[in-house]
């Protein structure tokens, strides 16, 4: 671990002086520093602490670039208040950028990806999510989670070419019962009252080069609109499996195969996505332990619908292969998902006071499984430096073990000043 | 009947001597939008906004923009390089515009690695919260107003022409719109913007022109806002132009990877 922290702390800061060096350009740094505070405002909710965030976060970048070249740090360094009490750090981004020729772009490193068309739904950005920092008023750019990563584009006459190789597997980060619940099958809601039993931390793939992660897309410009092909060869970001043996749960094997479109029309921005979801582990469905595989689909329209006021509305679809034989899997006096799962989206945006005051509010709601969340916030910038946020995260659902059902105790309120320099 | 010979030949002599008034206008507006829109083929500019509102609290904002035009007068593409405040540091911006049909957005948040565009219906709301709107910072198009030249001028000891211009189409931006072109470079040193209810509502200012490789350029200009009582002044420095900015600039790759040749 010591080694592996020197050798990171090495590249963070010998990197950018290498880069003078060839580059012959200033080193520039800026960056925030951050004040979080949330708390849940159910008295039952089972986890560790009734806060949600107690933290104060420094996140510093360094930026030293070239003609060709460029060079790109994002450092936090958090005091977590809550449950912890103690200083952690993240490596968010440290990455090198190299334009070969005239065609190909290189980005190595650890860095923040993203790809496809939906406004926070997901079907072929296959790269890590954060959803314990997405559930408790951190800033957006949070929900992504950083991975090591080699990104290679090339460009030609057809369209551009996309290759995205993570040697090790990131999951996608989840609650895992200390300062959120979650469902635990068998149990119920659970977070950690009873010591650390019910703290989720599954297992990783283990770290062999056939575990490596391969993303591709192929991108072109017809018209207005921007389609692309993707293809994703890992395993589920989401731990969806169950291991018998180690009674754990697992990250199964998947192949996504999928399309996506997005252009300006009606006044407005139009996109639309699929993504067959190949199950390595059950192509036929048979395993009751492992996900059937499936196909997903969304629709998106956004618009401005008023001086400073957007708004969006998305439609996705889940469509379960081999559902007669999932059905017949499931234990009587459970619930389960419909073969086809509905999820409906909205955004709504308006920006006042001259664009320091920003009121946001965004809706996932699933007619299917019969559950919500909704997330809401009030940003103020006071100066170009300070700004204020107040927001909230509220779950609701019929069910305690459907997507966000599982999460309702969690409702939650935070405070955030942020100081940017 | 000979009277009515007079009456006719007397109408027709001063239509035809107001659509020449207009023609001229025109005409004169539509080099004006050349002058100050389309200079070169394309440019290069630090950019640095202030932003003051009632109270006097101002903020800023410091980009690079680029600008490549495909015709005269015509499509134009833009990029802005945002380096100041903090929070939309390396944040960029692209606009293709097309006077015949909506403009075309994109932004790239690079924190999250997202290129998204953006829905560009209202040409008239604010540039990053500034008094400028998005029609002023890239230009109204002389054809969508019918310009008068209503008189010659001065204004701070400058030869003037002062043109009015009402839209074809109700506007929501301004119902009239007077411009005081300066008759040696014909960029406007001044533009005065009313309402339905023939308020003045904003005021534009040239507030400096110097000549950059033989192009009149207005380095400071501010916009004032008398609804608001806010106003927005912008400085362009480090101006280049003709530096052989290419069509694939403003394209996705270089929106992911500012084209640091351009932009330090």
């Amino acid at each position: 671990m010591l080694k592996l922290f020197k050798k990171i702390i090495f590249v963070f800061l010998v990197l950018p002086f290498w880069q003078i060096n060839i580059a012959n350009a200033e080193l520039r740094i800026d960056g925030f520093v951050q004040g979080l505070f949330g708390a849940n405002v159910n008295d039952n909710n089972p986890t560790y602490s009734d806060f949600t965030a107690s933290e104060t976060r420094l996140q510093v970048r360094m930026e030293n670039f070239g003609d060709r070249s460029e060079f790109f740090s994002r450092l936090d360094f958090v005091y977590d208040g809550v449950d912890r009490e103690e200083y952690a750090w993240e490596l968010r981004e440290a990455y090198l950028k190299l334009k070969i020729g005239e065609k190909i772009d290189l980005k190595a490193g650890r860095q923040i990806l993203t790809w496809g068309t939906g406004d926070l739904i997901f079907i072929n950005d296959v790269f890590s999510k954060d959803y314990r920092s997405f559930f408790i008023g951190r800033d957006d750019q949070y929900l992504k989670a950083p991975q090591n990563a080699l990104r290679l584009e090339y460009y030609n006459n057809l369209g551009s070419f996309t290759f995205v190789i993570s040697p090790t597997f990131e999951s996608n980060r989840l609650p895992r019962g200390d300062r959120l619940s979650y469902y635990q099958p068998g149990v119920g809601i659970v977070g950690i009252e009873l010591g650390e039993m019910y703290y989720f931390h599954p297992p990783l793939p283990e770290k062999k080069i056939e575990n490596t992660e391969i993303a591709f897309r192929f991108q072109k410009q017809t018209g207005n609109f921007k389609s692309a092909l993707y293809f994703y060869r890992g395993f589920y970001k989401n731990p969806l499996g169950y291991d018998p043996v180690r009674l754990v749960p697992i990250f199964p094997k998947i192949n996504i195969y999928g399309a996506s479109a997005r252009g300006s029309i009606w006044g407005g921005v139009l996109w639309m996505e699929t993504g067959y979801l190949d199950s390595r582990e059950d192509k036929d469905g048979s395993n009751p332990l492992m996900p059937n595989s499936s196909v997903k689909g969304l629709f998106g329209f956004e618009k401005q619908i008023a001086t400073d006021f957007t708004a969006n509305f998305q439609w996705q679809f889940d469509y379960m292969l081999d559902y007669d034989i999932f059905e017949e899997q499931q234990e009587s006096g459970i619930y389960y998902r419909d073969e086809i799962r509905h999820l409906f989206t909205s955004r709504l945006t308006k920006l006042i006071k001259s664009e320091t005051v920003k009121l946001s509010g965004f809706i996932f709601y699933s007619p299917s499984e019969e559950d919500l969340y909704f997330r809401f916030s009030t940003d103020y910038k006071y100066t170009d430096e300070i700004s204020l946020s107040f927001g909230g995260n509220i779950f609701a659902g019929k069910q305690i073990n459907s997507e966000f059902g599982q999460f309702q105790l969690n409702d939650n309120l935070y405070l955030k000043m942020t100081y940017g320099f | 009947m000979k009277r009515v010979i007079f009456v006719t030949q007397l109408l027709i002599i001063s239509m035809l001597a107001v659509s020449v008034l207009a023609q001229d206008a025109t005409e004169l507006m539509k080099k004006s939008h050349l002058a100050y829109y389309y200079a070169a083929n394309d440019g290069l500019a630090e950019v640095n906004m202030t932003l003051i509102d009632k109270n006097g609290k101002e903020r800023i904002r410091t980009f690079t923009m680029l600008r490549l035009d495909i015709t005269d007068g015509g499509e134009q593409n833009y990029y802005t390089y945002f380096k100041k405040p903090s929070d939309v540091s390396r944040l960029t911006f692209m606009v293709h515009k097309s006077p015949d049909s909506n403009d075309k957005r994109w932004i790239y948040v690079p924190a999250v690695d997202l290129v998204k565009p953006i829905s560009a219906d209202d040409k008239n709301s604010s540039f990053v919260g500034s008094d400028f709107s998005y029609e002023d910072v890239s230009g109204r198009h002389w054809s969508e107003d019918n310009h008068t030249l209503k008189v010659d001028g001065t204004l701070d000891e400058k030869p003037v022409y002062i043109i009015e211009s009402i839209p074809k189409e109700a506007y929501k931006g301004f119902s009239r719109k007077v411009t005081y072109l300066d008759k040696k470079t014909l960029l406007p040193l001044k533009e005065e913007y009313f309402d339905a209810k023939d308020n003045n509502i904003r005021n534009f200012t040239a507030l400096k022109i110097e000549e950059i490789n033989g192009n009149p350029t207005i380095t400071i200009r501010s916009m004032e806002n008398l609804k608001k009582h806010s106003k927005t002044i912008v400085e362009f420095t480090s101006i280049k132009y003709d530096i052989g900015i290419t069509k694939d600039i403003f394209t996705e790759r270089y929106l992911k990877n500012p084209p640091r040749n351009y932009i330090k």
